[in-house]
């Protein structure tokens, strides 16, 4: 246990040790550890980002959803007023139609009946100069009958 | 000078066996000694073995200053100063040389470090985190970029040397007596040279960062004007100077004394096995494990602390307010 050289030997040695780890060993770990905190670092900015966009996509599918209900309930009303329209359009038409059949159908009919009305005084007109010249005994020429006739005919 | 300690008799039978210690005492002491390599002073008796006859000769006396390795802890104590622990230093410096291998070639470049790291990558990314984390704790106000790796290097270095002590204590010296290898200690900080080596370098740094912050003669102002003001300077300077190298003292010598202390118990527990008893052996391996077990935690404490002191002192050195 002497005290000899052997002590300079070992102050050197731990010198030139403590030289080596601060010029070679020392740097590329911390070196190496820098860049990983950063590269977490970074993943964790970037995972954040991509939360962020991701919350921001959802908000405006979200807004383009509801868009989109809107605008579907909107053509869905459009849709069934056009066809409440077209029905009443129809519907109408088909009145006017019926209307119109009618109108004539009446008209026709009061034809026919003043027609008949016509043709009824004429016949009865008929039947009462004959009846008359049979009572009279007379001869009614075509003339006296025409007029006759028509006399008959514009008093009944 | 006689070689004391080494009873050799000229024409005795010197085979050139395997150290066999006589006692315990001899074991002991066997394995306390280092491998020193230094100049043995010229008129010191050397004995050698003569290989022909297997007898040893009279012993020479050395008639200059010659470099060789010690024969015996006398030889070692007649080396002087300027004698070199081979063991201590070697295993120091190989020790050192795992810890930069590891730390630089267990990590990957930095382009291929997109994967997730794993295993020993895991691990030096921890020790670096944690002695940042102690730096970090320490070091609030100033910044220096070379206590970091300082304190890895101490810690991780430390540590490597200390856990040497878990390897039973006659396992290498027996090996390298084969290889013909006399004396081997392989604990570096069971030898107060390595801690006190590096203790000296933390100390050399504390006074060059303490000049570099402050000055000259703000460092000087420190010693000089407390705690009694500028009349009292010389009994200031004895305080202060006391303060200033207990640092380094008490930091190598906690962690030399630790791990002496540990290794102490060791030999002695290794002690039991050379009995011829099998319970007492028996008994022997129980009490190995279980110091072997505890002393993982003070091998672990014992780097941490000396650490956290380098850094502590160095901080100190970096301080610039008065207190």
């Amino acid at each position: 246990m002497n005290i000899n050289a052997t002590l300079l030997g070992q102050t050197v040695a731990f010198v030139i040790f403590i030289a080596i780890c601060w010029k070679y060993v020392w740097p590329p770990i911390i070196a190496i550890m820098e860049e990983r905190e950063k590269r977490i670092a970074d993943g964790l900015e970037a995972a954040k980002k991509a939360d962020d966009s991701l919350e921001e996509a959802q908000l405006a599918f979200d807004q383009e959803m509801n868009k989109a209900k809107a605008e579907a309930a909107e053509i869905l009303e459009k849709a069934n007023a056009r066809a409440s329209q077209i029905v009443n359009d129809a519907t109408s038409k088909a009145e006017t139609e019926a209307e119109k059949i009618l109108t004539s159908a009446s008209k026709t009919i009061e034809n026919d009946v003043n027609k008949a009305k016509e043709e009824l005084r004429h016949k009865m007109s008929e039947l009462i100069i004959e009846t008359s010249e049979k009572i009279l005994g007379e001869e009614i020429t075509p003339d006296k009958h025409q007029e006759l006739l028509a006399k008959a005919a514009s008093e009944l | 000078m006689a070689a004391k300690g080494l009873d050799h008799i000229a024409g005795a039978a010197c085979e050139n066996k395997l150290f066999e210690p006589a006692d315990s005492v001899e074991y002991i002491q066997h394995h306390l000694s280092n491998l020193t390599l230094g100049k043995l002073p010229y008129d010191t008796e050397v004995w050698t073995c003569n290989k022909d006859t297997a007898v040893w000769d009279a012993p020479a006396i050395i008639p200059m200053d010659t470099w060789t390795f010690a024969h015996g802890p006398t030889q070692a104590v007649d080396m002087g100063f300027w004698a070199f622990h081979v063991d201590s230093l070697g295993w120091s410096v190989f020790l050192g040389l795992v810890f930069v291998g590891l730390f630089r070639w267990g990590i990957p470049k930095l382009s291929s470090s997109s994967e997730a790291p794993s295993g020993l990558q895991n691990f030096i990314e921890m020790c670096v985190e944690f002695v940042n984390e102690n730096v970090q704790s320490i070091f609030t106000s100033a910044k220096n970029n070379l206590i970091g790796p300082m304190a890895l290097t101490v810690l991780v270095w430390v540590f490597l040397m200390n856990l040497m002590d878990l390897i039973p204590v006659d396992y290498l010296p027996r090996l390298s007596q084969y290889a013909g290898i006399e004396y081997f200690k392989v604990v570096p900080t069971t030898d107060p040279n390595i801690t006190l080596g590096m203790a000296l370098a933390v100390f050399i740094l504390i006074i060059f960062y303490s000049i570099k912050i402050k000055g000259l003669k703000g460092f000087l102002a420190e010693l000089t004007l407390h705690p009694f003001g500028k009349y009292l300077m010389p009994v200031n300077l004895i305080l202060e100077g006391v303060n200033l190298i207990a640092k380094p003292i008490s930091l190598g010598l906690r962690l030399f004394g630790n791990l002496y202390a540990g290794e102490m118990i060791f030999i002695l527990i290794a002690l039991m096995l050379t009995f011829s008893s099998i319970s007492v052996g028996l008994l022997g391996v129980g009490l190995h494990l279980i110091w072997a077990l505890f002393h993982i935690l003070i091998l672990a404490l014992q780097a941490f602390i000396f650490m956290v002191l380098t850094i502590v002192y160095l901080a100190m050195a970096h301080e610039t307010e008065d207190h």
